[in-house]
């Protein structure tokens, strides 16, 4: 019993932050109805911005998510100027292959300029933690999902209550609608683009402590965040914050369970039972 | 869509002869190259030509943009290789064993992703063929794991005591290339002018409308799929034997499931010669890169000084960022020639005819 509340506590504060990948994906999806598949690489970009952070000037992980957040914010707004907004109206393979070829240039450019060896952010703290009731909780994931909710709960805030969340929202419902509004829906996707790519860039730099830094390691969260996204709904943030969370247990059940090499393909046939039998998702409401 | 008869008449009659011509040439082309990086390249491209086909039959012709096509390759792969390193099957019987088995995977599939449609049928393709390459992984005792499989001699082939080949060099790699080329070349064309090719097409175009009109998409679009997925192991049992060595990462990883579909993009898709001018562009061009030509050639042309920053920068680098090329050109031909090279070069003549008319 304790195995099994000691795997499903840390698959929650895990969770945390696959669920900031996810709405990130969930909102580029909900307003540009593309599938970005470069989505893992974002999230590579944080974590290398954190490890150099780190190790040339000296930030806290989870410090520089102050700086990281802005960054990737303005280069997610260019990538979408740039380049999806070309491509909004083509077909959806190409939008993808699009996303997939943005992915490839970020990875391979980071090979590039940083080498693919492996590298590991150790902070004092990178591999304490604490007990409670015999529990014990890795304090830089406990920490990470603290920051993770903050995030979370500012992004439904603002998403709710601002003029521009409400305008995002209003371009995801229904794009022409919005634009007969008087929405403008290009700089809705530039923000919303910006809002992902920050998101992923947080989620890099929540998990840079307790994860291997190498260009490629984007592929496996891109994976997770289809996963996510999907088991949540696409579009769905609230969906995409429970399938985050859900992931993370799966995960770190079906790895304790089945031996952690088999956690992946718990995720992946979690995944494909849901696109089976619910392809609209836990919290969508359109059909597939 | 042709008609053939138009085709062998006249105009057409000149693109035949041009066509076994250069056929002819491809055969005879061992004969002169001794080069064997020059033969290599070739069975590359081969390879290349074979998956970026194989997969045209499905994303191309079908409409259905599979991302999990490694799965096929790896199938073809694993079983050529561990049926003749564990149980010291020939390959070119361990070919057929890895055709029957990618058939198989390839129903499974079908009858889980084609439920799905668009977007949701391309994550469902991703997502099976990473369940088969983390079970690569795992599944140690069978398959070596992440160790891989290396092979250590592939048996001479006999026909009636007399020695056909021993594999010594690259030259039966070549001619098993292009074979294989030749005929997933004539499939596509034998489909592409059959009423199974346009059952195919009809559901690329509209899937409601073919459906309303009596097409059975779950059938067809499995057809499709099986025939996709067993010439597609044709290409991993090739790479198996000739590279010599698999493991998952490299033969049922995303990112040839990546290669292949861009093989057939950046060429055009939907089109006979869509994968060849694909594969034409991408493999010397990746190769260059992995081969490190372009930084030696600006290092040996004077333009760049070897013992600079920027040299060793490129010597020691631009080998590891081959894969860079691929993701530049389908930004690139995804949004300046979306219909692929071929497309593009067939608007740009169109409008030129037209501006001469």
């Amino acid at each position: 019993m304790t195995i099994f509340l000691q795997s499903l506590i840390s698959g929650i504060l895990v969770g945390g932050v696959y669920a900031l990948i996810g709405i990130g994906m969930t909102i580029i999806f909900g307003v540009m109805r593309v599938i970005n598949f470069a989505h893992g690489d974002l999230l590579m970009l944080g974590m290398y911005g954190t490890f150099y952070l780190f190790t040339l000037f000296n930030v806290d992980p989870f410090i520089s998510i102050v700086i990281i957040i802005p960054i990737m914010f303005l280069y997610g707004g260019f990538l979408q100027k740039v380049f999806i907004n070309r491509i909004l109206g083509s077909l959806p393979q190409n939008q993808i292959l699009l996303t997939i070829g943005l992915g490839l240039i970020m990875s391979n450019s980071v090979m590039l300029a940083f080498t693919s060896d492996y590298k590991i952010l150790s902070t004092s703290y990178s591999s304490s933690s604490f007990d409670i009731l015999g529990i014990s909780i890795s304090t830089p994931l406990l920490i990470s999902f603290a920051i993770t909710a903050v995030i979370t709960a500012a992004l439904y805030w603002f998403l709710l209550k601002t003029d521009t969340g409400q305008a995002i929202r209003a371009t995801a419902q229904d794009r022409e609608a919005a634009q007969l509004m008087g929405i403008n829906v290009k700089r809705m996707s530039i923000i919303a683009f910006g809002l992902g790519a920050s998101l992923a860039g947080t989620a890099g730099a929540l998990i840079s402590p307790t994860y291997y830094i190498f260009p490629q390691v984007g592929s496996t969260f891109t994976l997770k965040a289809f996963v996510i996204t999907v088991l949540g709904g696409m579009g769905s943030i609230v969906g995409a914050t429970l399938g985050g969370v859900l992931i993370g247990v799966a995960e770190s059940i079906g790895g304790v369970y089945f031996g952690s090499g088999w956690k992946e393909v718990v995720v992946f046939v979690l995944f494909l039972l849901a696109l089976l039998f619910k392809p609209s998702g836990l919290m969508g409401k359109s059909n597939a | 869509m042709r008609p053939l008869i138009r085709d062998i008449k006249g105009f057409g009659a000149l693109r035949a002869i041009a066509g076994l011509a250069v056929i002819a040439l491809l055969f005879l082309l061992p004969r002169f190259v001794e080069n064997t990086y020059a033969l290599h390249i070739m069975i590359l491209i081969f390879i290349s030509i074979v998956m970026g086909s194989s997969w045209n039959l499905l994303g191309g012709y079908t409409g259905q943009y599979s991302v999990g096509h490694c799965a096929y390759f790896g199938m073809g792969a694993y079983t050529t290789m561990m049926l003749m390193q564990f149980r010291q099957v020939p390959p070119w019987f361990g070919i057929w064993g890895g055709m029957v088995v990618a058939l198989l995977v390839a129903l499974i599939i079908g009858s889980i992703c084609f439920r799905l449609r668009g977007p949701y049928f391309v994550l469902a393709s991703i997502a099976v063929a990473e369940i088969f390459r983390v079970s690569a992984l795992n599944l140690k005792e069978i398959t070596n794991g992440a160790e891989g499989i290396l092979a250590t001699e592939i048996p001479p082939l006999k026909i009636g005591g007399t020695l056909i080949t021993d594999f010594s060099s690259k030259v039966p790699f070549y001619y098993t290339g292009l074979v294989f080329v030749l005929f997933v070349i004539t499939v596509t064309w034998l489909l592409q002018n059959s009423k199974l090719g346009y059952y195919f097409q009809a559901i690329r175009e509209d899937q409601d409308a073919a459906h309303s009109l009596g097409i059975s998409l779950t059938i067809y679009k499995n057809v499709a799929l099986s025939i996709s997925a067993v010439l597609t192991s044709l290409a991993g049992s090739l790479y198996a034997v000739y590279v010599g060595f698999i493991d998952p990462s490299t033969v049922l990883a995303l990112d040839l499931s990546v290669q292949i579909v861009l093989i057939c993009i950046i060429g055009g898709i939907g089109t006979i010669f869509g994968p060849v001018i694909g594969a034409l562009v991408l493999v010397p061009l990746s190769e260059a890169l992995r081969s490190n030509m372009i930084g030696e050639f600006l290092i040996n042309s004077g333009g760049v000084k070897a013992d600079s920053a920027f040299g060793s920068f490129l010597t020691e680098n631009l080998s590891h960022a081959h894969v860079l090329i691929y993701g530049i050109l389908v930004v690139v031909v995804i949004l300046f020639m979306p219909d692929g090279v071929l497309g593009f070069v067939k608007t740009l003549t169109a409008r030129k005819r037209k501006e001469a008319a």
